[in-house]
């Protein structure tokens, strides 16, 4: 542990009092408080804070493997939530891109013309369960399929469309599970209809698995952060451990625990903010390297899909949070070790 | 200033290190306790210093029972009282001068005044060319004097030895036992554990003489033979 002593005060500074001319007295007076206002001591205050944050990072850096490894520990272990939290927001997203809505597809028989069509829609936009209901066309269905990669070709060799009269049903928002199953079953048994898709439970499926999902992370990030504060804490304690004999002499000579405190602290949160900095730092590697099979993998369902990046805020924040976990860490931990020193 | 009031001090293991003790010591005085090994002379400072604390009995410095002193007093107590160790304590990482200003930076002096304030105690030991040195290149007479300007730079009230001659020759010893009597002539109150008689007869200061843990003698300077 050190203090602001050394190369603050530096020898030639000017003084109150030239050494050579004080008396005895000036230097063993008796009872003599320190008379210095708060600003004073605010100022002086400071100075130890700035030097604590300065001295632990150059004690960091005067052990160079033992502080990597620390950082690399944290850095690693929260690498992998932010990792995860990137999956997610990705087969999150991906879900979106594959079905946008909760529509449900009613594909007619292949044998019914324009007005049964026509009629079906009429019966179904007066359920009460149904919002809107789209027509489409077997010519609309084959223009659409043309539009897409590969089609073209294939559908030159159709001498018929073959495609049936669909009708997009839109569910009212508001429409429980119960309310859905019905509807489905009812429209499954209306004359003409041949198949019906329903987009909702698909997409029902994929949220309730991302819910997991987003408890997994949450659960895991939360282990892994105290993972690091565990890690931070007992890099503190071996530091702590290892000057208890400068410590008793702080405390021997007046220091109290926050002064002897301060310096341990702040390299808690400089290990929690470089552990956090490599972590959102190999997120973004990780992200970078998923890049190229993810524009791959969007060709492939003509260009919907689109990766998506951590937020900034989440980048930044990281190293905050961690600074934070890490202050706190080593804050707990010195505590307990001076309450045993003293 | 010091009252001793049928204090004892009985440690865990069961070991009475001080019994009933009693005495005072007023403002300014400067007072050598001494004994064999084991008398009680080291517990008597740590009571002092509030590193232990009494079994039995009042201890009172300046009015204030240092028995009753609650934990995040002490570190204010103790800037008030300059100590002095036979084995130093000083930090070896660091110079001679930054050994010296801790005091001042745990006090909370300004910067500019605290290298004044350095500079005077360093110069009133006479090591005042040391100051960038780092204490192990000195020797241990100039290490311990080191280890007296760090106990009176803050201007204590209240200067405690626990043998700080013990490992010196005794020509330092004589020099170190002087600069106590010139913190004392100054105003200082200076208590001294010492078990080196023919020094302590030499200075012709007051003597508290404990034995197993009780006062056995209290000496007037004039009766010092």
């Amino acid at each position: 542990m050190n203090t602001p002593v050394e190369g603050t005060s530096a020898p030639g500074q000017p003084g109150a009092n030239g050494p050579q001319d004080a008396p005895l007295r000036a230097v063993a007076g008796v009872g003599s408080p320190h008379r210095h206002g708060r600003r004073r001591r605010f100022a002086n205050w400071c100075e130890h804070h700035r030097w604590s944050a300065s001295a632990s990072l150059r004690r960091l850096a005067a052990r160079p493997l033992g502080s990597l490894l620390t950082i690399a520990v944290m850095g690693l272990a929260l690498a992998l939530p932010l990792a995860f939290f990137l999956l997610l927001g990705n087969v999150h997203k991906f879900g979106e891109a594959l079905g946008q809505n909760q529509a449900i597809s009613v594909f007619l028989q292949p044998e019914l013309g324009t007005q049964q069509a026509q009629l079906l829609a009429v019966q179904l936009r007066a359920r009460p369960e149904v919002a809107v209901v789209r027509l489409r066309t077997p010519q609309q269905g084959m223009d659409e399929l043309a539009g897409m990669q590969g089609f073209s070709g294939a559908l030159e060799l159709l001498d018929h469309n073959p495609l049936p009269y669909v009708l997009q049903l839109q569910p009212r928002a508001g429409v429980n599970a119960d309310g859905m199953a019905r509807l489905i079953t009812d429209v499954r048994a209306m004359h003409g209809v041949d198949l019906v898709q329903d987009a909702g439970t698909w997409r029902q499926r994929l949220d309730a698995l991302l819910g997991v999902g987003n408890r997994v992370v949450l659960v895991l990030a939360s282990l892994l952060a105290l993972a690091a504060l565990l890690v931070v804490g007992n890099t503190v304690r071996v530091d702590i451990a290892g000057r208890a004999e400068e410590i008793g002499v702080l405390l021997l000579i007046g220091a109290n625990p926050a002064f002897v405190r301060r310096p341990h602290v702040y390299a808690g949160a400089w290990y929690g903010l470089f552990g956090g900095a490599l972590a959102s730092l190999l997120a973004a590697g990780i992200e970078w390297s998923l890049a190229v099979p993810v524009r791959q993998l969007s060709h492939a369902y003509a260009g919907k899909l689109q990766v998506q990046s951590l937020p900034l805020w989440v980048l930044l924040g990281v190293p905050v949070a961690t600074a934070a976990l890490g202050w706190l860490a080593a804050r707990l931990v010195s505590a307990w070790q001076l309450r045993r020193a003293q | 200033m010091i009252h001793f009031d049928q204090v004892s001090k009985r440690y865990a293991s069961g070991h009475e290190a001080l019994s009933q003790l009693s005495f005072e010591v007023a403002s300014g005085e400067m007072a050598f306790v001494t004994g064999h090994s084991g008398a009680g002379k080291s517990t008597l400072l740590k009571l002092l210093g509030v590193i232990e604390r009494p079994s039995r009995g009042v201890i009172t410095l300046d009015g204030k029972n240092l028995g009753r002193i609650r934990r995040r007093g002490i570190p204010k107590l103790r800037q008030g009282i300059g100590m002095v160790f036979q084995d130093h304590r000083l930090l070896m990482e660091r110079t001679v001068f930054a050994n010296v200003e801790l005091p001042l930076v745990i006090g909370g002096i300004a910067r500019q005044q605290r290298a004044a304030r350095v500079r005077m105690a360093l110069q009133k030991v006479g090591l005042l060319a040391y100051e960038r040195q780092l204490p192990d290149t000195l020797s241990a007479g100039e290490q311990q004097r080191v280890g007296i300007a760090r106990a009176i730079v803050a201007q204590p009230a209240l200067l405690i030895a626990d043998e700080p001659t013990g490992n010196l020759d005794p020509q330092l010893a004589v020099e170190i036992m002087g600069l106590f009597a010139e913190f004392q002539e100054a105003g200082t109150t200076v208590l001294v554990a010492s078990h080196d008689l023919p020094l302590i007869k030499r200075m012709k200061k007051r003597v508290i003489v404990l034995d197993h843990g009780r006062l056995v003698a209290d000496l007037a300077a004039q009766e010092v033979l």
